[in-house]
């Protein structure tokens, strides 16, 4: 008997007890499908952890120091939630974050304003994205190598163009402010670049959830064919996905400059698997069309907990790294599995 | 004459030979001692490591399935550590002691990675880059700082053993295992699988079981380029690794295996790393900065992408 009949077989003749249970199984999945609460009581859990065995942890100062950071990861991470929505991955975040970090500093420094070096910096992470998007799609080639090597490309011309980041550069002194924890927006004592973060997170969640575009960025992930065929142009969601990937690596990058208020030769590295997780740990989908960006804010908060923690209490980079992999096949197992082949035939 | 110029488009490895043959034909231009004052020997011990970790990233992408495997760098680091730190100059760090142990360690590496991703259906760019994180973070826990190795029988592997360049035997044999293993079921089975697992499976082929062997034969070739990393570099180093990642990958594409499964081997592999190895070498012998060196790589490395996927969507078209 083959295994395709096996299954017509048992779907055929359910027994009242296996019905029972699988109706259990199912109300589960939906729960922690349909809604983060397993991301929550993780939350809540590595929260708890921080606040009981690393003195002083509930400081305002400390507890701001992790929003920060939580904020760059969060801002990173906020492109690759759509591509990975829409089925895609970007491996060039980190390599645009360092780029980013390299060039803003120089081209201030070469008597252009910040506010135009800023923007110019962004506009070509945009670029950059764009052009993977359009590549991917257009030749439907792997997002997973365009993006590699574009991301040494674009790492490559940076260090040439800044002379391994020793070309003098210009920090003005209110981005230093923009991206410190103890920075204040409008006098209310809340980093700005928190506020940014959260500004990000209702733009992008109202725009993925209320408007026809986040209907388009779904409904390609979920089939890109049916998707086109439907009218919607998937070209441009893919282009316009990973041209908001490449812009926020880049102003995260320029936002780092602030952060430790000067350039710094591989300033993303950290980034490139993190952003990652943090959208996976979120409980966004690698397989497309389920997840959401608020997802991957409690992603980003829970892996700059654990980071705080690990660091908090000595444990070198080998540990740390350790743990990311860890905890993102444990999310992976819950969220990311492919389907089997005998499903497939 | 249209008809051989038609079978030399329709030959996987055609544009990596042109492309390799320009290239050496530029290096003798730029640089005449490449060819003279036995250069040969040492050159060819400079491209094995980086040969076979082009080899290495093969089998994943020919199992199909989005396979890829980003672990192969940092696992041919392990390799590389624990035969220089732990086994050379002890009663095991004999060639005919090490080179089984350390093929068998790689190989269930790659076997784990293979079971994470057929049995556990985690997505193969998650599963391997963990792995990644995993194996790097063991590197630099095993060796803080580079340790220079003691003199042994390594030393030949990227000089000559005998009048046999080293790196003949190290890259050599795997290709001509593979070449007889090319005749066996046992490659056309990871071909089958890479090209359409539902209906290998329907055929009887069972995927799983094949997806883990090609990830343990990666992991095994892994294990081989750390060896030969060992005889290059004459110490263990945790950082020797980092410029390969990008650049093997680049070195499969080039050669023509389909990154999408199902068609290619390791010979492509080898050409590519070949070509690879000659545009750094000219780019260096043209004082070219080694930034624009990895711009260079992701050039190549995207134009062979495109220009491979392009070539087998028109054999489709005329197929169907």
């Amino acid at each position: 008997m083959t295994p395709l009949a096996t299954h017509e077989v048992s779907a055929d003749t359910p027994t009242s007890q296996t019905d029972a249970r699988t109706a259990r199984a199912q109300g589960l999945r939906r729960l922690v499908d349909g809604t983060p609460v397993l991301q929550l009581v993780v939350l809540i859990i590595v929260f708890i952890i921080a606040a009981t065995t690393i003195s002083g942890f509930l400081s305002k100062s400390s507890i701001y120091s992790v929003l920060v950071l939580a904020a760059f990861l969060g801002i990173a991470a906020a492109g690759q939630t759509l591509v990975i929505l829409i089925g895609g991955l970007d491996l060039s975040v980190a390599s645009i974050i360092s780029a980013a970090d390299l060039v803003a500093p120089v081209l201030m420094g070469a008597h252009w304003s910040p506010g135009i070096a800023i923007p110019v910096v962004i506009i070509g992470g945009a670029a950059i994205g764009a052009l993977n998007g359009f590549i991917v799609r257009r030749w439907r080639v792997s997002p997973l190598i365009v993006t590699l090597a574009m991301g040494g490309i674009v790492y490559g011309v940076a260090l040439a163009g800044t002379d391994s980041g020793l070309k003098p550069g210009i920090m003005p002194e209110w981005l230093t402010r923009f991206s410190s924890p103890i920075g204040t927006t409008f006098g209310i004592g809340i980093p700005p670049v928190v506020i940014a973060w959260a500004v990000l997170a209702i733009v992008l969640g109202v725009v993925l959830h209320r408007t026809i575009t986040g209907r388009r960025v779904y409904a390609t992930g979920a089939n890109q064919r049916a998707a086109d065929l439907a009218g919607i142009s998937t070209l441009r969601v893919w282009v316009g996905a990973f041209a908001l990937s490449g812009a926020v690596a880049a102003a995260t990058g320029v936002l780092l400059d602030g952060f430790i208020s000067a350039a710094s030769t591989g300033a993303g590295s950290p980034y490139m698997f993190t952003s990652l997780a943090a959208v996976v740990v979120g409980g966004t989908s690698l397989v497309g069309a389920r997840g959401d960006y608020w997802r991957t804010v409690l992603g980003a908060l829970i892996l700059t907990l654990i980071t705080t923690i690990l660091i908090g209490h000595g444990a070198g980079e080998a540990l740390e790294e350790a743990a990311y992999g860890f905890l993102i096949l444990v999310f992976v197992g819950v969220y990311g599995r492919e389907r089997r082949v005998r499903d497939q035939v | 004459m249209v008809r051989t110029l038609r079978a030399f488009a329709g030959w996987r490895m055609g544009f990596a030979v042109t492309f390799g043959v320009g290239l050496f034909i530029a290096n003798v231009i730029v640089t005449p001692s490449f060819v003279t004052g036995g250069q040969l020997a040492v050159s060819a011990g400079t491209l094995a490591p980086f040969a076979l970790a082009a080899m290495a990233s093969t089998p994943a992408f020919l199992s199909g399935g989005g396979g890829i495997d980003l672990s192969i760098t940092p696992l041919m680091a392990l390799s590389n550590i624990v035969l220089v730190t732990g086994l050379l100059g002890t009663t095991l760090g004999t060639p005919l002691l090490a080179i089984p142990l350390l093929l068998i360690m790689g190989a269930l590496v790659g076997a784990t990675n293979g079971i994470i991703i057929a049995r556990f259906r985690f997505p193969p760019v998650i599963a391997t880059l963990g792995m990644f994180f995993m194996l790097s973070g063991l590197d630099l826990a095993l060796v803080p700082n580079p340790v220079t190795a003691p003199h042994a029988w390594i030393d030949s592997l990227a000089d000559t053993i005998g009048p046999v360049p080293g790196a003949l035997l190290t890259i050599g044999v795997p290709l001509l295992i593979w070449g007889v293993l090319r005749r066996t079921p046992l490659v056309s089975k990871i071909l089958s699988v890479g090209d359409n697992a539902p209906a290998s499976f329907s055929a009887g082929v069972n995927v799983d079981a094949v997806r883990i062997l090609a990830y343990s034969i990666g992991g095994l070739l892994a294990a081989l380029g750390g060896i030969a990393l060992s005889g290059l570099i004459q110490s263990a180093d945790t950082t020797s690794y980092t410029g390969y990642t990008v650049s093997a990958l680049a070195a499969v594409a080039l050669g023509g295996t389909n990154l999408a499964g199902g068609r290619g081997g390791l010979l492509p592999s080898a050409v590519g790393a070949v070509c690879i190895y000659l545009l750094d070498n000219l780019l260096t012998g043209l004082n070219v900065s080694s930034d624009y060196v990895q711009v260079a790589y992701g050039a190549v490395l995207v134009v062979a992408v495109v220009l491979g996927t392009a070539v087998i969507n028109r054999s489709r078209a005329v197929l169907a």
